[in-house]
């Protein structure tokens, strides 16, 4: 267990050392939050009626907000770390450390994720906060789920992150694949627009998929937008796909690194 | 010497420097200081001679290359190559140099080498015929067909280097910058590279100015050396003068065709001991040929070698 | 002519790898045609956004798509990240050594047809605008029309050319420069009245992009400006977009003149 903390504490440190970075993408990651509140204000302003019951603009706004915070948790917009180091062979010598590969490598992602909760995702709610009326958990019961599908949320996006990244076990070059899986996974995890505000049907299939797990249902419990036993059971959802990502990541793991060694590299 | 075809006077380049390297503080919150990298430079280069331009790491080398290329703008002093100011009028200026620095390529990476040479053609403007004979000489003098249609990222390192000289010097420029021609390269490999710096300085004249860390390359290739320290100049002038003035003690190593208890020789000092062999080194004062004279008097001898210090010991000395 | 020359060698390198140059165009088109889809899903709701149709979004999302893609393939060289990481690995010392126009040679050295796929959805969109919305186009419309597009497309050059030229300087923070390129894009996919005042301000006269999109679509949609700006504006598209990249030119060489004597 030690060695899973000083590769996250590693790993934490080093998101910590890039101020101006950070910063920087802080401003970015705000500017186009503000866009994307701004057309969902001009929209419920257009017609109030045509939300969905109980589905508010306090509701939808701090939808949105969550989003833009959430983007480096899930690390949304990629994740290169294991495809270049898959492309560039470094591979070879994690699989010789007595440790677990999938563990190593999730470890590492939990320290960076831990550092862009408090580089981004926090100072990010607080700026949102100061200039748009949101909401928050409701009740302790519901901010304990919230907690709960928050961390499922890192789970499942780093399984399908690695799932998609040790495709580069068969393939020279996973890049595209990686970036063909982020561009869709925005759509599907419901980053762009709160699921809520989709077609009832499509959205009722979203929910039941692993995508949605990774932003959607952290950002409707949130939200209040499911509550009690409808945020339990999209909870459920979430650790049931986490399980059956997992399994899949070492069952396609165990092929690759098969693949590896009968190929000699 | 004629009208040198590098000239520099008191050339001088400082910077501004953060105190704390970037990505540990913001733009605004940087202290700062002054580093003179290039201290008053002067030395002058002839046409058709091979320099050595040497000094260690952060010495100011690589600063002056960048002037001299035209890259970097100096702060003060003048500095002509081939009579232009390099950084004033660039493109006059680049068209009339080669330069090959070890570790980049200047190839279209993903294009045949042969293709690329064609594009250097146009971006150079070399008359068509001129082109085709220098490209039949390269051929042949850096084997190009060996990969003259793989693209450049399918090279090997030693290939990549010929195909990058073959880059430089298409369109007959009269001074060539090589840095560090031979980094990275297996012995075969840099005997041909040197070979062809050679060449091309005999057969066409060619001022070249080499930096280099594997000092067989000077000591193969340039009668005159320059080592720069600190941005300033520590010695200009012959490499034989450089290891004279400079140069440690050469050393003697003898086979003796017995096994002696103890070995001992007037003027020099027994530096190391392995079996029957032995290595004495000897300063400027003794001659080697009055110490094997010595030393056969009291002993039987099967070899002898003497050794000149290498310039890397002779480097050493001076920083 | 050099030029020529140099762009097709950026382009055969390019066709080398046919099916990565796909993938990656598909999933261009594939990831901006969702982001259209999930504003239109969400849209059909609530059936209208600051008094615009569906279609008149379409046509200004299109048209900034467009726009965008086209300048994003042929300004690749200039894109921030991009250019930094020309001065990193030394490529730019490269092109100062070679006898050839700096700027030619940073345009032809990154034109990248990978973004046909972005280009490739603008179009789709804007053909679906113009599906729904039937507009009357007139001829001097018509000839309008290309004229605002290959303005948006200098405009936007321009603003790369600027956050190519901050990253003389850093290479971190580089990140802000998004907020002016990929987020003035972003508003001009809307309707300007939607945002704030202070950046609506902003962004129609310190950074001029709604002058480039949103009041030109005004002219096409026959629409007075809520906002109260003379019909006019709708018609400085093209001195903004000329205006905005001459001067990131001159910036531009400035932050080269000091990139030569810092040597970075």
């Amino acid at each position: 267990m030690n060695a899973y903390l000083a590769l996250a504490r590693a790993s934490l440190a080093r998101q910590f050392r890039y101020r101006g970075a950070n910063l920087a993408g802080l401003i970015t990651n705000f500017f186009f939050g503000v866009i994307r509140v701004s057309v969902m204000v001009a929209l419920y302003n257009a017609n109030p009626a045509a939300a969905p019951a109980g589905y508010d603009l306090a509701k939808a706004v701090t939808y949105l907000a969550c989003a833009q915070a959430i983007i480096g948790w899930v690390a949304l917009w990629g994740w290169w770390d294991l495809v270049r180091a898959l492309k560039g062979g470094e591979v070879v010598a994690d699989l010789q450390r007595p440790i677990d590969f999938f563990g190593l490598w999730a470890a590492q992602d939990f320290g960076r994720a831990i550092a862009q909760l408090f580089l981004r995702a926090i100072p990010i709610m607080l700026a949102f906060a100061l200039v748009y009326p949101l909401v928050g958990p409701a009740d302790i019961g519901q901010l304990l789920i919230f907690i709960l599908s928050f961390a499922l949320a890192w789970f499942l996006s780093f399984t399908w992150r690695f799932l998609f990244s040790i495709l580069g076990f068969w393939v020279t070059d996973g890049t595209g694949f990686a970036r063909l899986a982020i561009f869709s996974a925005t759509f599907f995890t419901g980053f762009l627009m709160p699921l809520s505000l989709f077609p009832d049907a499509l959205a009722g299939v979203l929910r039941w998929l692993p995508f949605a797990g990774m932003v959607a249902t952290p950002l409707d419990v949130f939200s209040n937008a499911l509550r009690g036993p409808e945020a339990l059971v999209a909870v459920a959802v979430q650790a049931f796909w986490a399980l059956a990502l997992y399994a899949l990541a070492q069952a396609t793991f165990t092929a690759g690194v098969r693949r590896l060694t009968t190929q000699g590299g | 010497m004629t009208q040198p075809i590098i000239a520099l006077e008191n050339l001088t380049k400082t910077f501004r420097v953060a105190l704390k390297p970037e990505g540990r503080s913001l733009p605004w919150a940087r202290t700062w200081k002054t580093v003179t990298a290039v201290d008053a430079i002067s030395l002058a280069i002839g046409r058709g001679e091979v320099v050595g331009y040497l000094g260690p790491n952060g010495a100011g080398k690589s600063t002056t290359i960048k002037m001299m290329t035209g890259i970097l703008t100096p702060t003060a002093g003048t500095l002509r190559v081939a009579g232009r100011v390099p950084w004033r009028e660039r493109r006059q200026h680049v068209a009339g140099i080669g330069v090959v620095f070890g570790q980049r390529n200047t190839l279209w990476w993903d294009l045949p080498v042969q293709e690329s040479l064609d594009l250097l053609r146009h971006v150079y403007r070399v008359p068509p015929a001129r082109f085709a004979e220098n490209l039949t000489r390269f051929r042949a003098l850096l084997d190009l067909d060996e990969f003259r249609f793989k693209p450049a990222r399918d090279l090997s390192l030693g290939q990549l280097m010929r195909a990058n000289l073959a880059a430089a010097l298409m369109h007959d420029p009269g001074l060539l910058f090589l840095d560090e021609p031979t980094i990275g390269l297996d012995v075969v490999a840099k005997d041909r590279i040197r070979a062809f710096i050679r060449e091309i300085n005999r057969e066409r004249g060619v001022t070249v100015l080499l930096t280099t860390h594997d000092l067989s390359d000077i000591e193969q290739l340039c009668e005159r050396v320059i080592v720069i320290d600190h941005g300033r100049t520590r010695y200009d002038g012959a490499l034989s003068e450089l290891v004279e003035r400079y140069g440690g003690d050469r050393a003697l190593q003898v086979d003796f065709a017995d096994d002696y208890a103890e070995v001992a020789v007037e003027g020099a000092t027994l530096e190391s001991r392995e079996g029957r062999r032995a290595v004495f080194r000897f300063g400027r004062g003794v001659t080697a040929a009055a110490l094997i004279g010595r030393l056969s008097e009291r002993y039987t001898l099967a070899d002898l070698t003497v050794r000149e210090p290498d310039i890397e010991d002779t480097l050493r000395r001076m920083y | 002519m050099i030029f020529i020359r140099l762009a097709s060698a950026t382009l055969r390198a390019q066709a080398r790898y046919r099916a990565s140059l796909l993938v990656d165009a598909l999933s261009a088109l594939a990831g901006n045609g969702l982001e259209f889809v999930a504003l239109a899903l969400t849209f059909d709701r609530f059936g209208s956004l600051a008094g615009w149709s569906m279609g008149q979004v379409a046509f200004l999302w299109g048209l900034t798509e467009i726009a965008f893609g086209s300048m994003d393939m042929l300004f690749g060289g200039f894109d921030p990240a991009v250019f930094g990481q020309h001065i990193r690995r030394g490529t730019l010392d490269m092109y100062l050594l070679r006898p050839v126009n700096l700027i030619a040679q940073i345009f032809a050295s990154d034109i990248m047809l990978r973004r046909l796929g972005r280009i490739a959805q603008g179009a789709l969109v804007f053909a679906y605008a113009n599906h729904v919305l039937a507009l009357a186009w007139t001829p001097a419309k018509l000839l309008y029309l290309p004229v605002v597009l290959v303005s948006a497309v200098l405009f936007y050059g321009a603003l790369f050319i600027a956050g190519a030229t901050a990253s003389f300087w850093t290479v971190q923070g580089l990140e802000v420069v998004n907020v002016f390129t990929y987020g003035g894009t972003a508003l001009n996919s809307y309707p300007l009245p939607i945002f704030d005042r202070w950046l609506r301000r902003f962004f129609t006269f310190v950074i001029p992009t709604a002058v480039v999109v949103y009041y030109p679509a005004l002219y096409f949609f026959d629409l007075p400006d809520p906002l109260g700006l003379p019909g006019w504006v709708s018609f400085l598209a093209p001195a903004v977009g000329l205006g905005a990249l001459g001067m990131s030119l001159l910036v531009f060489k400035w932050g080269l003149r000091h990139y030569t004597s810092t040597g970075a």
